[in-house]
């Protein structure tokens, strides 16, 4: 193989795996968690109207009350949000990281004009309910036997 | 006059036979036309690509591509790790395009030098290698992924904790390019995309054999010694054309696996070779001669028939499931008779220069 036909096939592979690459990034799939949950942020609250109308890249709008929380399936790391709370309407884009999964999306975060670092936060699920101990013993032995004639 | 229609009725046997039986069963089967006219719509989307990928070897002189299940297989390998990636839309669909092609590449290339080890007996070789490969795909898909190579998504991973699972809902790209450009004529949808698509490999394919490689590869496929006496590397050149169809049939594979939005893991790709195989010969190719027209009309009857015959079944027997063994009749009814076709055209072609050349030399 020639060195000119060898560095042609490298360009090509290095073009195909940036390729790649940039593909992975615009077509990652994100789950977005909207919530209208009140946040604290820099000692200052931020609420939610009691009702809101949200809608992700202009898709169906969701209603949702104070407190809550809706999943909205997206692909690709830009997106605008529309949130309608009685006569506001706001329309806003924001960006979500590559590895991001699921992303917090806070609608008062937006809707109070907080800075967009806090509009986007990692989703921990909270601890599962720990079972006292008795009680998953209890659970696990087996039941009583019937008494044998 | 009589010869010329009897050596038409030979050459176009097999599809003369599929016209026969679809122009029983559609009155029989009852289904509406607009059903019809959007079933095929979809499948000529969904399939032809996959039939595109085998007239490169026909071209060659390796008759049909068995071995293009090994492609298939490549393009199964690449949505299964966008799935696992969570790669949504037409960028899911192009990634996973062009994570077979290295795999598609390196198949290609084994089958093709295998091939090139059994001269004159490509397509059964083709036929068993693919059963090989099977073995070597479960055991990447069932132990290999998720031990070996680290899947992400539990959601794909069987309950043991390594291996894929049977089925694997592709979501995120299901329809991702029939969807792409919507065309609504007559209340029958079109897709644009997928159609674009199939032009573009059919545009390819004609651009292809008018290259230097695709002339040798017609010679190839007329003439092995005389193309190596002229210099062509033959198996070079009959690699190169396998290597190509498998690399076609894993960007097929995606285009059809996308359109019906499930991947059956462990049997999608095993059908593939033989119902696109079926639909090239039902369209008037031969094992050595195949065109773009044939695997366009192929498809359509081949899928007509697919549709009209369980409801055909049904309404004559009163069972849908004999229109199901009728698809599996069909489908190796047809390449046997196209084969046994070929080699009695074959002997009866050489019987007669055997005459003509004994009668030339009595005279």
């Amino acid at each position: 193989m020639s060195a000119r036909s060898l560095f042609q096939r490298s360009c090509v592979l290095a073009g195909l795996v940036a390729l790649s690459a940039f593909l992975f990034y615009i077509g990652k799939g994100h789950t977005l968690l909207i919530d209208t949950n009140a946040v604290t942020l820099d000692g200052k609250e931020f609420s939610c109207a009691d009702s809101v109308s949200v809608s992700i890249d202009g898709h169906e709008p969701e209603s949702m009350g104070r407190a809550e929380r809706t999943m909205v399936q997206v692909g690709g790391p830009r997106h605008t949000i529309t949130i309608e709370a009685g006569d506001q309407k706001l329309e806003q884009r924001f960006s979500v990281p590559t590895f991001l999964d699921p992303a917090l999306v806070s609608v008062p975060a937006i809707l109070g004009g907080a800075p967009r670092r806090y509009w986007i936060g990692k989703f921990t699920a909270p601890p599962a309910e720990e079972t006292p101990v008795e009680q998953m013993q209890q659970q696990d032995s087996p039941a009583p036997e019937a008494p044998k004639p | 006059m009589s010869s010329r229609l009897r050596v038409f009725f030979i050459d176009n046997a097999v599809a003369i036979l599929i016209l026969l039986l679809i122009a029983f069963a559609i009155p029989v089967a009852k289904l509406p036309a607009s059903f019809l006219a959007q079933e095929i719509l979809m499948r000529l989307g969904r399939d032809t690509f996959l039939v595109l990928a085998l007239l490169l070897p026909i071209m060659a002189g390796m008759g049909l591509n068995f071995g293009m299940v090994l492609g298939a297989m490549a393009g199964q390998l690449g949505l299964i790790f966008i799935s696992d990636w969570g790669i949504v839309g037409i960028p899911g669909l192009l990634l996973a395009m062009i994570i077979s092609l290295p795999i598609s590449v390196c198949l290609g290339w084994v089958c093709g030098s295998i091939m090139n080890r059994a001269k004159g007996r490509e397509m059964v070789t083709g036929f068993i290698l693919a059963f090989f490969m099977n073995g070597i795909y479960m055991m990447i898909v069932l132990y290999a992924m998720g031990s070996i190579i680290p899947i992400f998504n539990p959601e794909l991973l069987l309950s043991r904790g390594y291996g894929i699972r049977n089925v694997v809902g592709l979501d995120g790209v299901r329809q991702s390019f029939d969807n792409l450009i919507p065309l609504h004529v007559a209340g029958l949808k079109i897709p644009v995309f997928s159609y674009l698509l199939i032009a573009a490999g059919a545009g390819l394919l004609i651009w292809f054999r008018r290259t230097k490689l695709g002339q040798d590869m017609r010679a190839v496929g007329q003439d092995r010694a005389v193309s190596g006496a002229a210099g062509i590397p033959v198996e070079r050149t009959r690699i190169l054309a396998i290597m190509i169809s498998t690399v076609l049939a894993g960007i097929g594979q995606v285009i059809f696996l996308q359109n019906l939005g499930t991947i059956n893991t462990t049997s999608s790709h095993e059908q593939i070779g033989m119902f696109s195989i079926a639909a090239l010969l039902i369209g008037g190719a031969s094992v050595t001669k195949a065109s773009i027209p044939n695997v366009i009309v192929g498809v359509i009857l081949f899928h007509l028939l697919f549709l009209v015959s369980p409801m055909a079944g049904k309404n004559l027997i009163g069972s849908g499931m004999l229109g199901e063994y009728f698809r599996q009749f069909v489908s190796y009814g047809v390449i046997a008779l196209a084969l046994v076709l070929y080699e009695w055209k074959r002997v009866t072609r050489e019987n007669d220069a055997r005459a003509t050349l004994r009668a030339g030399g009595a005279a």
